[in-house]
């Protein structure tokens, strides 16, 4: 059997593929401090006095990377700073040579702040921050920077009104929601998810690394990983919780216009989801009648997932079967960089027909985010 | 046998809002009489998993609706199936609020001097 590098060398690509990356992440260089001219000087002033630090995002000793950091090593700028921290490294590496026309910038430290690290309040003021970081710092120098803005996923409310206050903005593709341990068909959720259809904005959810650490973010079910590796594999667990929880919920019935894109949790456990999920709506209806269609079509229309992290079964071709199975209209092209799981375009799902690849590399992301 | 069938009981052995089986030839058929006055003969086999369908609960259902609301409705017209739950129009045989609906098994009746007749 051939490896997907194999498959690359026997079967060059026929055309030029147009590629939108769904999940990049960008660091914020020189730590928190960067961000302390956009918000109140009495705020700044606190993290300050905190010694506020974002160097890592607090992971415990047993969930630190193996090989010392989720970031590539091979990332770093020429001044040696850590990947993902310098827009113009990540033009000249990773959009430039793979030809990619728009990445999603979705950061993991404010992510990580607005699910577990920082109190309500201070969530609120560093999303506010991280946004007009960016905002100001990113998407003018490029284009093709696409960011998915943060909110503080502790106060709906004030969630939605950042929402309003800059996801007007043209490059705001997203509204990055980092998950806690409420489940997303819960009508806790609703304020975010009017003002997201109200801006024709994507959710997106994604791991923040808090991850099965702290109270009051999402656990791994069972128990407690004991390693990286046993974090890492059940992370989608939380994705699987939160399809459900949408979908049950009557979430795309209260608000038919909404998307929700499932970034970094892979995809290949959707299909048994699906299905067991439409079996039992099939069977019990009524205790949830806002359910009106089977459950397959809301996740269809409604959400999608991005690619990465890819498996890797024996055969290739196995997660080609996978893929026809369950149907090319919920992939959307993600590589992750600059952690060490990025999936790079020239290598990946190079077992898909050419149709499908441009639907899974370009055009379901074309539809799901607010690309203007 | 008349003309009209197989002759299952008297009307009023057949109490409204229940299912009572019955035997014709080989075939179990359960009874059903609708408060309207009209009387149903169904296939006691579920066409979903070959369930005894008509030993399930004769009863009302929520149909769709908005998020976080019940409405009530089609009380004593609804067959629901005792395993799987499959919910059924006892008038129509067909299951309830489904794109593509699985049917089951409906026999003609006639009342005839106080007697049900059922047509197999």
């Amino acid at each position: 059997m051939d490896t997907q590098a194999e498959l690359t060398e026997k079967r060059p690509a026929k055309a030029a593929l147009r590629i939108i990356d769904c999940d990049v992440h960008p660091t914020v260089r020189g730590g928190v401090a960067s961000i302390y001219p956009y918000m109140p000087e009495a705020w700044s002033r606190r993290f300050a006095r905190k010694n506020t630090t974002m160097a890592s995002i607090a992971l415990t000793t047993k969930y630190q990377h193996p090989n010392g950091s989720a970031i590539r090593e091979d990332t770093r700028n020429a001044q040696g700073e850590v990947g993902g921290s310098d827009p113009h490294q990540i033009i000249a590496e990773h959009i430039g040579p793979n030809n990619i026309e728009a990445v999603l910038l979705n950061c993991l430290q404010s992510g990580a702040f607005c699910s577990a690290l920082a109190t309500v309040d201070e969530s609120i003021v560093l999303a506010s921050s991280f946004n007009d970081y960016f905002l100001n710092e990113w998407l003018s120098i490029d284009r093709r920077f696409r960011y998915a803005m943060a909110v503080p996923s502790l106060d709906p409310a004030a969630a939605a009104d950042e929402i309003r206050r800059v996801g007007r903005h043209p490059q705001i593709a997203a509204i990055s929601v980092a998950p806690i341990n409420v489940l997303m068909g819960n009508r806790y959720w609703w304020p975010i998810y009017a003002a997201a259809q109200e801006h024709d904005l994507p959710i997106v959810v994604h791991p923040t690394g808090t991850d099965s650490i702290y109270q009051g973010t999402p656990m791994s079910a069972g128990g407690i990983p004991d390693s990286y590796i046993e974090r890492y594999v059940t992370l989608c667990q939380g994705a699987e919780s939160n399809v459900n929880s949408l979908v049950i919920s009557g979430t795309f019935e209260k608000f038919p216009k909404l998307k929700v894109l499932f970034a970094e949790f892979g995809f290949t456990w959707m299909l048994p989801l699906v299905w067991r999920m439409d079996r039992t709506w099939r069977q019990l209806r009524h205790e949830t009648p806002w359910v009106k269609r089977s459950p397959v079509d809301y996740v269809h229309d409604h959400i999608r997932f991005t690619t990465q992290p890819l498996d890797e079964p024996h055969d290739p071709e196995d997660l080609d079967r996978l893929i026809q199975l369950m149907g090319t209209d919920h992939l959307c092209f993600s590589t992750d960089y600059p952690h060490w799981d990025n999936d790079m375009p020239d290598l990946s799902l190079r077992t898909l027909s050419p149709a499908d690849r441009k639907k899974v590399f370009f055009e379901n992301a074309l539809q799901t985010l607010r690309l203007n | 046998m008349s003309k009209n069938g197989v002759n299952v009981g008297q009307v009023a052995d057949f109490p409204v809002g229940k299912c009572r089986l019955v035997k014709v030839g080989d075939v179990e058929i359960g009874i059903v009489r609708l408060a309207n006055g009209e009387v149903h003969a169904i296939r006691n086999r579920c066409p979903h998993k070959g369930a005894p369908v008509c030993k399930g609960i004769v009863g009302g259902t929520w149909p769709p609706s908005q998020v976080g609301s019940l409405d009530f409705v089609r009380d004593g017209e609804v067959l629901i199936c005792p395993w799987h739950g499959y919910e059924y129009d006892i008038k129509t045989g067909v299951e309830l609020y489904q794109d593509s609906p699985t049917r089951l098994r409906k026999y003609q009746t006639t009342i005839e001097s106080g007697s049900v007749f059922v047509t197999i």
